[in-house]
C-alpha cells in the first residue's frame, strides 16, 4: 500500500494528537486538570471565606455577656453599660460562670487604685471557645477605652496635656502601592500552588501513557508500527507537558480571576488588589515551561521503568513529595533569592516566582533559575528516551525474580520454566534493608549507650547478622549464590588487598577535605581513641574482633551479601555499586555525626566493586577487617591522631602517590579478573 | 517470506529461543505449536521487532529486524495475545491512527478505514470506545488495526484467545481469506483443531528449540501417534519439556483426542 514520506516530526505529532486527545478523554485526568483550578479551587476558597464570615458575623450579632468582679469604679460600670456590644451581667464564681457558658468573659478587679497608681485587671476566659474570645475581645478593648479615660482625668487634674504621658505617637505608613500587597501575598503562596499543579497535571497522564500503555498491553502494538521510540517519546513528552502546563496556567487564571472579580472578598477589606501585570504573567508562563519539561520527562522516564499503574505510582510519588519541599520556600519569611537558591530544582523557579509578584526579579538571578532548570529539563530529557529505548526498561526484564512479584507482566509466561528463584528480588531487598536500617537506627546506639562493648556486638550479631540470615532463610533463597560464598581467586585477593591499601589513603584525604565544609567531631574522634587504645596483648585482640571481624563478617553479609545480591540484577553495575556505598555510608551516620559518611560510603564504594567483580565476598571481608583493624592500629599512634584531629594537616602529600598507583594496579586487576 | 535463521534469544542466563530456523512462503499458514515458557511469543516479538535477537537473524520480505527494524514493521502485520486496544478510543479512531502511523495519505487512509470498517462490521459498534466493546468485537477491532496498511505477511500470537466458537470462526476465515490473497501468515496457539484446520506447515517448540516441523499429517505420522494433540505431547516429552505429569498428560492426550477438553 502506498505511503507517505516518512518525516520524525509527522509521527511524534500523530502521536501527541492521539495521546492528548486519549488523556482529554479520561476523567481523573480532566478532573486535576479543569475542574479542580476552574471550579473546586475558587469555589473551596470562596465557600470556606463566606463561612468564616458568617461565623463572625454569628458571633458578633448579639453582644457578648461580661461581667466586672472587685473593686470597681461605678463611673466604669456606667461606661460598660452604655457599650453596644456587650451585656453586663452577674457572676459570683468568674472561672466557673465562664466554665459554664453564662458569661463569656469576666474583669477581675483586685483592688482601687485610686488616682496614681495602675491597677491590676485579670480577664478570664475560654481561650478553647471562639465565644468566650470574642467575649475576652470587647471586654478589653472597653478596658483600654476606660483606661485613656483615666488617664485623661489624671492628667487634667494635674493640669498636664495628653502628650506628657504619650511622648511618641507611631504610625505606620507604607509605600506598598495595593498591587504590590497583592503580590507580596500572592508570591507566598502561589508559587507553591503552581509547582504542586503542573506537577499534578503531569502526575496522571505520565503514569497513564508510560506505565499504564504498558499494563494494557498498548505499548506493545505501538512499537509494531514503523515508527522511532525517540518520536513515541516525544509525542507522549508532549502530552503530558502540555496537560501539566495547562492544569498551572487553568490554575493561575482561575485564581487571579477569582481576586479580581471581587468574590473574594477579604483583599477588599485590607486594600489588597491582587493583580499581576500582563509582562509578569507571561513571565511566569515562560518560566513554568522548563518546569513542566523537566516533571513531564523526569515523570516519564520513571513511570515507563515500572510495569503497571500501581507501580508506578508508588515510584513517582517519592519524588513528588520531593519536588514540593523545594516549592515551600518562598512561604518562609526571610528566605532570599540568591545564586545558590536560584540552580536548586523547583526552588530557584518557585522564588523567582515570588520576586516577580512582589514586582520584579534580578534579571541575572532570573536567567540562572531559568537556564538551571532548562539544563535539569534536558537531562530529564535524555533520561526519558533513554529508558524508552531499553527493551528490559520496556518489556521487564526477563530474568528477574518472579518470587518477590517484581518480574515482567509482559515476559509472565517465562517463569513457567524458570529454575526456583535464587536471589531476592530487589524490592524485597530494599524494603528488608529499609526495615534494618529503622531498626539499627532506633536501637543500636541504645545498645551501645546502655551496654558498651556487649552492646556493640549485640547490634552486629542481633540488629544485621541475625535478619540477614533469617531473610535468607525465609525467603528461601540459595545463601551460597546469595551471599557470594565462592573462592576468591589468587588475582582476585591481590586485587582487592591493592584498592583498600590505595583506598584508606584516599578516604583520608577525603576526610581532611570534607572537614573544612563540616566540624570534625573532636569529641567523638577521641572517645573513639580512648577506646581504641588497648593496654595489653589480649585487649588488642578483643578489639580487634569487636571492631574489625565482628563488622567485617556482620557487615558484609547484610551489605554485600543480601543487599549487592538483591539489586545486582535490578540496576546497572555502576547503580549497584553507588547505591550500596550510599546505603552503607547512611547506615554510619547515628553511630556518630554526619562526618562518618563519606569515609564509610567510599569503603562502601569500594567493597561493593570488589565483590561484585570478584563474585566473592571473602575479598569483601578481608578489605574491610583490614580497614577496621588498621585504625585500631593507628588510633594508637598520637601522632596519627594528631594529625587527623588538625583540620590545617591533611594526610602527607607523598602518600597519595603510592596509593593511587595501588588503587589503579588493583582496579586494573579487578577488572582483567571479572572479564 | 518470513525468514527465521538461527535465531537466539537469551534473557540473562535463560535462553528463551534457541537457534529457531523456519521459512514461511506466500500463501502459507505456519502454525507455531509449544507448551507455555516454550518460547513462542518471543520467536513471534523478535520477527516483530520487538525484542532484539542475541544472535542468528529473522527477516520479513528481504528486510532484516536488526538492520531496518522500521521496514519489516511497514510489511508485518503484528496481532499480540493482549490485542492492545487504547480504551478510551473508538475503533475507526484507532484503525485510523495506526494506518498514520504507517505512513498512509489521509485520502487513501480514509477509504481503507471504509473497507476494514465494512469488512469486520466496526459501525456496528459505532460512537462505543474499544474499553466497553466485547471480546469478539475486541478482536475484530485488533484484526483491522493489524492490516490497515495491507502487509504482506501477518504474526499473530494466539489470535482466537479467549474468543467463543462464532468470534473464532471469524479468525478462521479471515485467515484463510488472507492465505488465498498470497499473505505469509504465521501463528502461535494451544489449540489444535486450529492447527488441523488452517496450518499447512507446523513447527514445534520445546525449551526454545524446534523439535519438528512438518504438516500435520506428517506430524502424526511421524510419531505414530493418532492425533495431532498425541503428536504433539511426545514431541515436547522428547524435547525435553512436560509441562504436565506424565500420567495427567496421557490423560489430558486422550481428552484431547476425543475432543473433551
Amino acid at each position: 500500500m502506498k505511503t507517505q514520506r516518512r518525516n520524525g516530526w509527522r509521527d511524534a505529532r500523530v502521536v501527541f494528537k492521539k495521546e492528548l486527545r486519549e488523556t482529554l478523554r479520561d476523567t481523573r485526568t480532566l478532573l486535576i486538570m479543569v475542574v479542580v483550578p476552574v471550579l473546586l479551587y475558587p469555589a473551596i476558597l470562596i465557600a470556606s471565606e463566606q463561612l468564616a464570615l458568617f461565623g463572625q458575623r454569628q458571633l458578633e450579632r448579639a453582644p457578648a455577656p461580661v461581667a466586672v468582679v472587685g473593686d470597681v469604679d461605678p463611673d466604669f460600670l456606667d461606661f460598660l453599660a452604655e457599650q453596644e456590644d456587650l451585656l453586663l451581667v452577674e457572676a459570683v464564681d468568674p472561672e466557673e460562670a465562664v466554665r459554664s457558658d453564662s458569661v463569656s468573659a469576666v474583669a477581675l478587679f483586685l483592688y482601687d487604685a485610686g488616682m496614681v497608681e495602675t491597677q491590676t485587671v485579670s480577664l478570664i476566659y475560654d481561650a478553647a471557645d471562639d465565644w468566650s474570645r470574642r467575649g475576652r475581645e470587647v471586654l478589653s478593648s472597653a478596658l483600654e477605652e476606660w483606661g485613656d479615660t483615666l488617664l485623661e482625668r489624671r492628667l487634667a487634674e494635674r493640669g498636664l496635656p495628653i502628650g506628657f504621658a504619650r511622648p511618641l505617637e507611631v504610625e505606620d505608613l507604607s509605600v506598598a502601592l495595593p498591587e504590590e500587597l497583592g503580590g507580596y501575598a500572592l508570591g507566598r503562596f502561589l508559587p507553591m500552588l503552581l509547582v504542586v499543579m503542573t506537577l499534578l497535571g503531569s502526575f496522571y497522564p505520565a503514569i497513564d501513557l508510560a506505565a499504564g500503555e504498558k499494563e494494557r498491553g498498548t505499548l506493545e502494538t505501538l512499537l509494531t508500527a514503523p515508527i522511532h521510540p525517540g518520536q513515541v517519546v516525544a509525542g507522549k513528552f508532549l502530552t503530558v507537558t502540555v496537560v501539566g502546563l495547562v492544569a498551572a496556567a487553568l490554575n493561575l487564571g482561575s485564581m487571579l480571576l477569582t481576586f479580581q472579580t471581587g468574590l473574594f472578598q477579604l483583599s477588599q477589606a485590607f486594600t489588597i488588589e491582587f493583580s499581576l501585570p500582563f509582562g509578569s504573567v507571561m513571565i511566569i508562563f515562560a518560566t513554568l515551561l522548563p518546569l513542566a519539561v523537566l516533571f513531564g520527562a523526569l515523570f516519564l522516564g520513571i513511570a515507563v521503568r515500572s510495569q503497571s499503574f500501581k507501580e508506578a505510582q508508588n515510584a513517582l510519588t517519592p519524588v513528588y513529595m520531593f519536588f514540593i519541599l523545594p516549592a515551600l520556600l518562598p512561604l518562609f519569611p526571610g528566605i532570599e533569592f540568591t545564586p545558590a537558591l536560584a540552580v536548586v530544582p523547583v526552588a530557584g523557579v518557585s522564588l523567582l516566582f515570588r520576586e516577580l509578584m512582589v514586582g520584579g526579579a534580578d534579571p541575572v538571578l532570573g536567567s540562572l533559575a531559568l537556564l538551571s532548570t532548562l539544563i535539569y529539563a534536558s537531562a530529564a530529557l535524555v533520561f526519558a528516551a533513554h529508558s524508552f529505548g531499553r527493551e528490559e526498561v520496556l518489556f521487564g526484564e526477563g530474568r528477574d525474580a518472579g518470587k518477590v512479584g517484581n518480574g515482567p507482566g509482559f515476559l509472565r509466561g517465562l517463569r513457567d520454566s524458570e529454575p526456583l528463584h535464587d536471589y531476592p528480588g530487589s524490592r524485597a531487598t530494599l524494603v528488608f534493608v529499609g526495615v534494618i536500617a529503622v531498626v539499627y537506627f532506633y536501637l543500636a546506639v541504645r545498645l551501645q549507650v546502655g551496654l558498651g562493648e556487649k552492646g556493640l556486638l549485640l547490634s552486629e550479631l542481633g540488629l544485621l547478622l541475625l535478619p540477614s540470615l533469617l531473610f535468607l532463610r525465609l525467603g528461601g533463597f540459595n545463601p551460597v549464590k546469595t551471599l557470594s560464598l565462592r573462592r576468591p581467586t589468587g588475582r582476585g585477593l591481590l586485587a582487592a588487598l591493592l584498592i583498600i591499601a590505595g583506598g584508606m589513603p584516599l578516604a583520608w584525604l577525603l576526610t581532611w577535605l570534607q572537614s573544612f565544609v563540616i566540624e570534625m567531631p573532636l569529641e567523638f574522634l577521641e572517645g573513639m581513641s580512648d577506646f581504641l587504645v588497648a593496654e595489653t596483648p589480649a585487649r588488642v585482640a578483643w578489639i580487634l574482633v569487636l571492631v574489625a571481624l565482628t563488622p567485617a563478617i556482620c557487615e558484609e553479609v547484610l551489605f554485600r551479601g543480601v543487599l549487592l545480591a538483591g539489586t545486582r540484577r535490578q540496576f546497572s553495575p555502576l547503580g549497584v555499586i553507588l547505591l550500596n556505598g550510599l546505603i552503607f555510608g547512611a547506615f554510619h551516620v547515628p553511630s556518630a555525626t554526619v562526618f562518618r559518611f563519606l569515609p564509610s560510603a567510599t569503603l562502601g564504594i569500594l567493597l561493593a566493586w570488589v565483590v561484585l567483580r570478584t563474585r566473592s565476598i571473602w575479598p569483601g571481608m578481608l578489605m574491610h577487617f583490614l580497614n577496621n583493624g588498621s585504625i585500631v592500629i593507628l588510633a594508637s599512634s598520637p601522632w596519627i591522631l594528631e594529625r587527623f584531629s588538625d583540620p590545617n594537616q591533611g594526610p602527607p602529600i607523598w602518600l597519595m602517590v603510592p596509593a593511587v598507583a595501588s588503587l589503579v594496579a588493583g582496579g586494573v586487576l579487578l577488572e582483567r579478573e571479572a572479564s | 517470506m518470513i525468514v527465521l535463521e538461527n535465531l537466539t534469544k537469551h534473557y540473562g542466563e535463560l535462553e528463551a529461543v534457541s537457534d529457531l530456523s523456519l521459512r514461511v512462503g506466500p500463501g502459507e499458514i505456519y502454525a507455531l505449536l509449544g507448551p507455555n515458557g516454550a518460547g513462542k511469543t518471543t520467536a513471534l516479538r523478535c520477527l516483530a521487532t520487538l525484542l532484539r535477537p542475541t544472535s542468528g537473524t529473522a527477516s520479513v520480505g528481504g528486510a532484516d529486524v536488526r538492520q531496518d527494524p522500521l521496514r519489516v514493521r511497514s510489511r508485518i502485520g503484528f496481532l499480540a495475545a493482549s490485542m492492545g486496544l487504547y480504551e478510551r478510543l473508538s475503533a475507526r479512531e484507532l484503525v485510523t491512527y495506526f494506518g498514520r502511523l504507517q505512513g498512509l495519505d489521509e485520502e487513501r487512509l480514509r477509504k481503507r478505514v471504509d473497507e476494514l470498517a465494512e469488512l469486520f462490521g466496526l459501525d456496528d459498534f459505532r460512537g462505543r470506545y474499544c474499553g466497553r466493546l466485547s471480546t469478539g468485537q475486541r478482536q475484530r477491532v485488533a484484526l483491522a488495526r493489524a492490516i490497515v496498511h495491507d502487509p504482506s505477511a501477518l504474526i499473530l500470537d494466539e489470535p482466537t484467545l479467549g474468543l467463543d466458537v462464532v468470534s473464532g470462526e471469524t479468525i478462521y476465515r479471515f485467515m484463510a481469506e488472507e492465505r488465498s490473497r498470497g499473505k505469509a501468515i504465521l501463528f502461535s496457539t494451544h489449540q489444535m483443531a486450529e492447527v488441523e484446520l488452517l496450518a499447512d506447515r507446523v513447527g514445534v517448540l520445546s525449551r526454545g528449540r524446534l523439535v519438528a516441523e512438518d504438516t500435520v499429517d506428517g506430524l502424526v505420522r511421524r510419531t505414530g501417534a493418532r492425533n495431532l494433540a498425541r503428536a504433539f505431547l511426545s514431541l515436547v516429552e522428547e524435547g525435553g519439556q512436560s509441562p504436565v505429569g506424565r500420567d495427567f498428560g496421557e490423560d489430558l492426550a486422550g481428552s484431547v483426542s476425543d475432543g473433551t477438553e
